[in-house]
């Protein structure tokens, strides 16, 4: 196992540890700052083993705790960490040693990187200190002077309110900055609209009552309509039959038979129920040798055609339409000529029949 | 470890972006192909492809006021939702309308995590009272870190920045009237903007950070104008610092030949 490990670490050949036959070339070797190649026995040996590391632990130590230090660009502190760290490899048999190598690289190279950074910007000479002044100055920095001299260690003087407001209107055009969007006229809390709920109640009740006294009168209005003109009907063909009864010869005449002298209401009234027997077939006007129409029952209810006032009296095949107006002037003249006094139909209900003028 | 995933279907697509997605966030989507968009452009009427971009330009908008950059991945879910598949075609008329009404410009800061932010596509005005935009202090804090990073190269030591921010009456460990807490506005708020970064200094015991320039500094801050500021403070010319002379014009020329 030793042996393989020996000779692989001979292939090392960076740090300058070539095969026996390098031996001599010792002044090579030295330069590159390793040993010459004695091999002994010193890769098994855990003492020296323990004495790398812990030579390892603190140049690693070293640099991180003098880290500034290490930065500072005037010294070479550096380099001779670097040259130190060397040195120690050239003692590196093992692999544990050989990582904490590693780890020292990984911190050297950092800081390298670190410097050349610094070097890379120093040349350019800006300090943020002066720097400093000069903003103050453009702030408006009232220095106050006072021989006392009570300058603390920020300086003396106070800056105005509006001092970093005026920095940012001039720094303010390096900046391609978008403007915000916000509502020109602002905005408003929409809250929620207030119940509604107290009205709607209130309206309900009364409604419910107005409808319960709206059926009990319709019901007596309907009643009393129909049975009206029905009872009318009735009564009229009651009469032209008792008139009929009397008579049998004799014509009535329709004029004398619907006028009421009294009323004209009354007497239109008449003229519109007389049309409901004719319509029903239960009398029939003709026009008799005078061309003056009258009225008379038909024989069977329901079938006879009632002839109309201008057909021929003695048709009656047909059934004819007519037509029949009146206006109160031609029946004031109607009662002038036949000499009417009194009405063949007589009123019966209590009725208003206001005798229209 | 994320996935990488290429879209086979893939011809050339409208901007030259990336296609391979390896971000965990729209794992989901994959740019779809011009022939894709084609055919999804067909099933739509013009009308509504208007009323998409118009939402898309409203949600970007809005987000915007926090200046924290928008994932696309956000504008995707939200917004475009079903007709992801029209994705380039929406974004290209997005950012025509940004361009032509706003007069800003859409940009894409991380191209790996698909984040925009919006920055002014106008000329900046210098004079005071002809800029339109409203100026608020922490502008004025921010430049200062930016001015001194860029100053020193493009990062500093965060010691550097609060002995500077000190002499400025600053103080990080104490409750500033105009800033409160600055620390927190310089390590969380600006850096969450993407105006800085705050990393860690690998090996520092105990652990020390450094700040740079974030990805929204640089598309948004013009280096020139700037170095321009700065030299007018030290009442000295640009010129005097030639690496910083020329790193602004370099930068800004870049950034130009972008838009």
């Amino acid at each position: 196992m030793s042996e393989s490990s020996r000779s692989a670490n001979q292939q090392n050949g960076v740090r300058g540890r070539g095969g026996d036959s390098e031996e001599e070339d010792d002044e090579e070797e030295m330069l590159l700052g390793g040993p010459s190649a004695t091999q002994e026995d010193d890769d098994e040996d855990p003492a020296q083993r323990r004495q790398i590391r812990h030579q390892y632990r603190e140049l690693i130590n070293c640099v991180q705790q003098n880290r500034e230090d290490m930065l500072n660009p005037s010294n070479n502190k550096l380099t001779e960490v670097l040259v130190e760290a060397n040195k120690l490899f050239a003692n590196v048999r093992q692999a544990r040693e050989a990582a904490l190598d590693a780890q020292f690289l990984v911190l050297a190279t950092d800081l390298g990187k670190e410097k050349a950074n610094q070097l890379h910007a120093d040349g350019s000479a800006f300090d943020p200190s002066a720097f400093a002044e000069h903003l103050l100055s453009f702030m408006g920095l009232n220095r106050l002077e006072e021989d006392d001299g009570m300058e603390d260690a920020a300086g003396g003087g106070y800056l105005p309110e509006d001092a970093w407001l005026r920095l940012a209107h001039r720094a303010g055009s390096c900046f391609r900055k978008a403007p915000t969007f916000h509502f020109m006229l602002g905005s408003f809390l929409a809250e929620p609209p207030p119940p509604r709920q107290r009205v709607e109640r209130q309206r309900k009740a009364p409604s419910k009552e107005v409808k319960r006294i709206m059926p009990t009168q319709l019901k007596k209005m309907e009643e009393s309509q129909q049975e009206a003109t029905e009872k009318e009907v009735e009564r009229i063909l009651g009469f032209l039959q008792s008139y009929h009864n009397e008579n049998p010869e004799l014509p009535i005449s329709y004029y004398e038979f619907v006028i009421d002298p009294q009323s004209f209401s009354r007497t239109v009234e008449n003229i519109f129920h007389i049309s409901f027997l004719i319509r029903d077939g239960l009398a029939k006007i003709y026009l008799d040798q005078n061309k003056l129409p009258c009225i008379d029952l038909c024989c069977s209810a329901g079938f006879a055609p009632v002839p109309r006032e201008e057909a021929e009296a003695t048709s009656s095949s047909s059934r004819q339409q007519c037509v029949i107006s009146i206006n109160q002037s031609s029946w004031r003249e109607i009662i002038e000529a036949f000499d009417i006094t009194a009405a063949m139909i007589s009123s019966s209900a209590p009725t208003e029949s206001a005798s229209s003028q | 470890m994320s996935q990488r995933r290429v879209s086979h279907s893939q011809s050339r697509p409208s901007a030259s972006r990336q296609v391979i997605e390896d971000d965990e966030e729209d794992l989901s989507f994959t740019l779809p192909s011009s022939s894709q968009v084609q055919r999804g452009m067909d099933r739509l009427t013009s009308a509504e492809v208007d009323r998409k971009v118009a939402e898309v330009v409203q949600f970007i908008l809005i987000k915007d006021q926090k200046k924290v950059p928008i994932k696309r991945a956000d504008i995707i879910k939200n917004v475009i939702k079903e007709n992801r598949n029209i994705y380039p075609e929406i974004m290209k008329k997005v950012n025509m309308t940004f361009e032509k009404v706003f007069g800003l410009k859409l940009v894409e800061i991380d191209v790996k995590n698909h984040a925009f932010i919006l920055v002014n596509n106008l000329e900046q005005v210098t004079d005071r009272l002809a800029s339109m935009n409203p100026a608020h202090p922490k502008t004025g804090l921010l430049f200062v870190i930016l001015s001194v990073i860029f100053m020193k190269g493009g990062a500093v030591k965060e010691a550097v920045v609060w002995n500077t921010l000190k002499k400025l009456r600053v103080d990080p460990g104490e409750r500033h009237e105009e800033f409160g807490d600055v620390k927190k506005l310089l390590t969380d708020e600006f850096v969450r903007q993407k105006y800085l970064e705050y990393a860690r200094i690998p090996h520092t015991d105990p652990p020390e950070h450094e700040f740079r320039w974030g990805l929204r500094a640089e598309s948004e801050v013009s280096k020139t104008r700037l170095l321009e500021f700065v030299a007018q403070l030290h009442e000295k010319e640009p010129q005097n610092w030639p690496k910083q002379y020329k790193e602004a014009t370099t930068s800004d020329a870049r950034s130009s030949q972008a838009s």
